[in-house]
């Protein structure tokens, strides 16, 4: 079909242009392909007639979704209410059983002792709170002498002030490894231990 | 009386316009002119503890005392139980009660104890007093663990060495923080490294120059800023031109070492005092 009609839109072509005793009768689209004008083929069928569905059917299938939905919802309210157990605060039974065997029989204190205890535990809280006020002197002193230097370098300049307040963004979060007992051993291989990971999974 | 006073008054009058004239252009400009200041950057560097200090004796009393009255609030444990059961068990096999093939466990908990006890004496705890600490290596870092050491360089001041914290003039362009940067690469060497603690400086010391120098520079005095930053890694490497010596010193060693009570005291305020 596509080459008949090619084919008739040639000749028609040819047979003006011969009219016209214009141009040559030979055609080729080497040196004038302006005279191929074809126009496009349409790849189309004829409309599918519309299925007709009975509306009974479709209140049905809305019915099923909408069920389906509840039901879902329904199923995460109830795990809503339902709290993750915290292990470490529940008591064993066993421990509760066994009670009476596990009590230490510890002799109760000595009023000497008992009053030896409490003159600890005064002069302790006196110990502390000394050194919590020491504490506040030192970051007292830190920040004062902080915002001298910050005041006498704008005094100086104002631009060299600006960019001494900036904050140092490789410096948040700051890690920091605590003080240990005693230092590490060097060159020490530490040996490889075994475990088994009994924490359940809670979802 | 009045005659005289008002002569040296005339006296005074007659020589003023020639001090002004000796001032140039003075006459535009505010007369008290603001003085010049260098800006220097000082890098206070320190080593952080990586050891707990010791108790004191009121803190290991106290120790005591909170793990008594834990124990004595405490329950006893399975291992605990265990061993009583198992003591029990060989109190009765001694009387001849018990068949000792059938009822005893073979390997007992007082087995494991005495096991695990023989393991922990073996192993040897590293010491907390160094070698260094017993050369008294003040070039070392590795020393006096359980304290803060900072950073004190014998610098060229002037004519002069000086045992002050690594200081630097600051150049055109740049900003105190990256002055105080360049100032501890170059008088310490690449192999340092060191985390500053953030952009501002921690502390102030101003100082005038003697009158000498004065008049060769525009600048009458130094002003230094101090920077804080952590030692990380590495050791000090002198530029022999810049330094001439370097010791890591505790905190309450550095009045008798750095160059005068005042700069101590300014040094001081953001120092911690252990």
């Amino acid at each position: 079909m596509f080459c008949a009609r090619l084919w008739n839109h040639v000749t028609r072509v040819t047979k003006s242009q011969c009219l016209n005793h214009v141009q040559k009768n030979t055609i080729g689209t080497a040196f004038s392909p302006l005279l191929f004008k074809f126009s496009p083929c349409l790849f189309a069928e004829p409309l599918k007639k519309k299925k007709r569905i009975d509306p009974a059917i479709l209140k049905a299938r809305e019915e099923r979704k909408k069920k389906k939905i509840e039901k879902q919802i329904r199923r995460l309210e109830k795990n809503a209410r339902q709290l993750k157990p915290i292990e470490e605060i529940e008591v064993p039974w066993i421990l509760i059983d066994e009670k009476s065997t596990r009590m230490r029989n510890v002799t109760s204190l000595s009023q000497e002792q008992e009053e030896e205890r409490a003159l600890l535990v005064k002069e302790w809280s006196r110990y502390k709170y000394r050194q919590h006020l020491e504490d506040l002197q030192q970051i007292d002193k830190m920040i004062c002498s902080q915002q001298k230097a910050l005041d006498e370098l704008r005094a100086e300049s104002e631009e060299l002030y600006l960019e001494a307040i900036q904050i140092d963004p490789t410096l948040i979060p700051i890690e920091i490894e605590g003080p240990a007992r005693t230092p590490a051993i060097k060159n020490y291989e530490s040996p490889d231990g075994e475990y088994t990971d009994v924490s359940k999974k809670w979802i | 009386m009045y005659a005289k006073s008002f002569a040296s008054f005339l006296r005074k009058w007659s020589k003023l316009p020639t001090a002004l004239q000796s001032r140039g252009f003075c006459s535009s400009k505010p007369v008290c002119a603001k003085d010049v200041w260098d800006l220097l950057c000082a890098v206070c560097l320190e080593r952080r503890p990586t050891l707990t200090t010791q108790l004191t004796d009121l803190e290991s009393k106290f120790q005591k005392l909170l793990q008594d009255i834990e124990f004595e609030n405490s329950y006893k444990s399975d291992y605990e139980v265990r061993k009583e059961k198992e003591r029990k068990q060989a109190e009765l096999l001694k009387k001849g009660e018990l068949d000792s093939d059938t009822d005893v466990t073979v390997k007992t908990a007082q087995d494991l104890e005495d096991a695990y006890q023989d393991e922990f004496s073996k192993f040897q705890f590293a010491a907390r007093q160094t070698d260094c600490d017993k050369r008294k290596d003040l070039k070392s870092l590795d020393r006096a663990l359980d304290k803060y050491l900072v950073l004190v360089v014998n610098q060229k001041i002037g004519d002069d060495y000086r045992w002050i914290l690594p200081q630097g003039l600051r150049e055109n362009g740049e900003t105190m923080r990256q002055t105080a940067e360049r100032v501890l690469a170059e008088r310490c060497g690449t192999k340092l490294q060191a985390t500053f603690l953030g952009n501002a400086p921690c502390g102030f010391y101003k100082y005038k120059y003697p009158q000498s120098v004065r008049s060769s520079s525009k600048a009458v005095g130094a002003k230094v800023f101090f920077f804080k930053a952590w030692h990380i890694g590495g050791n000090v490497e002198c530029s022999k031109t810049l330094i001439k010596d370097f010791k890591w010193l505790c905190t309450e060693d550095l009045n008798s070492t750095l160059q005068n009570d005042v700069y101590y005291n300014s040094v001081s305020q953001f120092l911690i005092v252990q």
